[in-house]
């Protein structure tokens, strides 16, 4: 089965109005290109398997 | 040797000529209040110039009170940093409103115990939120190799303040390129030293995970001065290292002949202009870099988990001001902000896990080398207000993209320097130098080495 593609435009406005964030219709736009940017740029993150065993650092070192 | 009162004096020269009495500190200040007076409206670096208390301070140094490394050292800070008596904008025109700061940030207080002498405050993207230089409130920093293109940010004012000559030191911040992105596009070489290495109280953050600060200059052996001046614990800062600071100086002039270096390979020598790699590829050569690369495993993967980690972190910072004052945001940096406060929390915590991995897995590449080669930008500075890129045949949001080899490597908190390369473009192009953590003296010692041999230049612009 294709997977559906998500409706960005609808997502932005509800995950925005659950943290009551009010975006106003001149920003509307522009916030849902940059999600959609997002979803592109994290892609190759989200592509990744990790194991179960693997934490994040609890105190970071570099 | 130049004249240590004029623009082409770097911060060593100047320190040197103080020592031995051959120029007064006051005459110094002078010069480069007056310069940056001429330079202002072509770059538009500063937003804050703190002109009483620099002459104050250079007198108090020609009266005998300080007889640090640096005496007599003009140099301005991004003005994310805290200057005492001044509000503390990070680029941006909300911030503006809070109260002066009551003191000076941890760095700027080190470089003055070590004689130098504050000038300003610098513009910035808002809120560190940027790769361009570009401000809507302050207007943008320009290149001084060419008014009418970016500096690249968000460290824009540092960058411009630098290669017109205005200053010869600069301190700015660097969370996924914001130090090495201007000082490649201005021609300048600069440093991110390792996470946690230099002490970020008193500087407003962006990302905790990732911030940095550090110097940008006309010479490594300015960014070692520096750098060593501002080494050392904090407890006002809990990233801040225990480690004793680890001086760069005293081995500069090593040469480069026991370090085994390399080029990155892989997702560092793709997507970028052929000139962008190209300056890579004439430091490798002259450094005798081995010929195989070596390969960051999953760099485009790290770039993706930093970009996430970024845009989260930022947005939690600045939610309430979002939902507060919307309309005071730069555009630019504003629906960015938005869409990363409604970015998934899986997303957060598998890119934090990631990074654990990847982490890991660079740090073994240490094993066999000393020092990784790698492009600073994919491109020179881009025209201002220019939007999309073309790489590759592959169109590019120039905000997004600028940082693209940078954020792979700041994401593990790794020291890097960037030197400004010889080549025959118009305008700039840097390499980055990168080690392992805490060894900041080989990365400067490659800039060094790169600059005495002719092959890294840090030209002012002529404007």
């Amino acid at each position: 089965m294709a997977e559906e593609k998500p409706d960005i435009g609808k997502l932005v406005d509800e995950a925005a109005k659950a943290i009551g964030l009010a975006i106003a219709p001149a920003y509307r736009d522009n916030v849902i290109l940059n999600y959609q940017r997002s979803l592109a740029i994290a892609a190759p993150l989200l592509a990744v398997n990790l194991d179960d065993e693997l934490t994040p650092a609890p105190v970071y070192r570099p | 040797m130049s004249d240590p009162i004029s623009a082409d004096a770097t911060a060593s020269e100047i320190a040197r000529a103080v020592a031995d009495g051959t120029v007064k500190a006051v005459a110094v200040v002078e010069a480069a209040l007056a310069r940056i007076a001429a330079s202002e409206p072509t770059v538009n670096a500063f937003t804050d110039i703190v002109a009483a208390r620099a002459r104050k301070r250079a007198a108090e140094v020609d009266a005998g009170g300080t007889k640090g490394p640096l005496a007599g050292v003009p140099f301005a800070v991004k003005n994310l940093f805290d200057i005492a008596g001044i509000a503390t904008r990070a680029g941006s025109k909300i911030n503006n409103d809070n109260p002066p700061a009551a003191r000076d940030g941890a760095l700027i207080r080190r470089l003055e115990e070590a004689g130098a002498i504050l000038v300003g405050g610098l513009n910035m993207g808002e809120y560190a939120y940027d790769f361009t230089g570009e401000n809507a409130h302050y207007g943008p920093s320009r290149n001084p190799h060419d008014p009418t293109r970016m500096t690249g940010g968000s460290s824009g004012g540092s960058g411009a303040a630098v290669a017109s000559g205005e200053v010869p030191l600069a301190l700015g911040s660097d969370t996924n390129g914001s130090i090495r992105v201007p000082s490649a596009l201005c021609g300048l070489f600069g440093l991110k030293p390792t996470y946690g290495r230099l002490s970020r109280a008193g500087s407003f953050p962006f990302v905790d995970a990732f911030d940095h600060l550090g110097p940008l200059a006309r010479s490594a052996e300015d960014l070692a001065l520096a750098f060593d001046a501002m080494q050392g614990p904090d407890p006002d800062d809990p990233v801040c290292t225990t480690r004793a600071a680890i001086p760069t100086l005293p081995l500069l002039h090593e040469g480069v002949g026991a370090l085994r270096i390399a080029m990155a390979g892989d997702y560092f020598l793709q997507g970028a202009e052929p000139q962008a790699l190209a300056v890579v590829e004439i430091a490798a050569h002259a450094l005798s870099a081995a010929t195989q690369p070596v390969i960051l495993p999953d760099a485009a993967a790290a770039r993706a988990a930093a970009y996430v980690i970024t845009a989260i972190e930022g947005a939690a910072l600045h939610l309430p001001r979002l939902k507060s004052r919307p309309q005071d945001f730069d555009p630019d940096t504003r629906e960015r902000f938005m869409a990363g406060a409604l970015l998934p929390g899986s997303w957060y915590v598998k890119a934090q896990r990631f990074r654990r991995r990847y982490r890991e897995a660079v740090l073994k590449l240490f094993d066999d080398v000393d020092v990784i080669l790698a492009p600073a930008t994919p491109c020179s500075a881009p025209k201002l207000g220019q939007k999309m890129m073309t790489i590759d045949g592959v169109e590019l949001a120039v905000r997004a993209n600028l940082g693209m080899y940078t954020q792979p490597i700041s994401f593990i908190g790794l020291p890097v320097a960037v030197a400004p390369m010889q080549h025959p473009g118009p305008m700039p192009l840097g390499v980055q130098i990168i080690a392992k953590p805490f060894n900041e003296q080989a990365v400067l010692r490659v800039a060094h080495w790169l600059q005495k041999q002719g092959i890294a230049n840090a030209e002012r612009g002529k404007l």
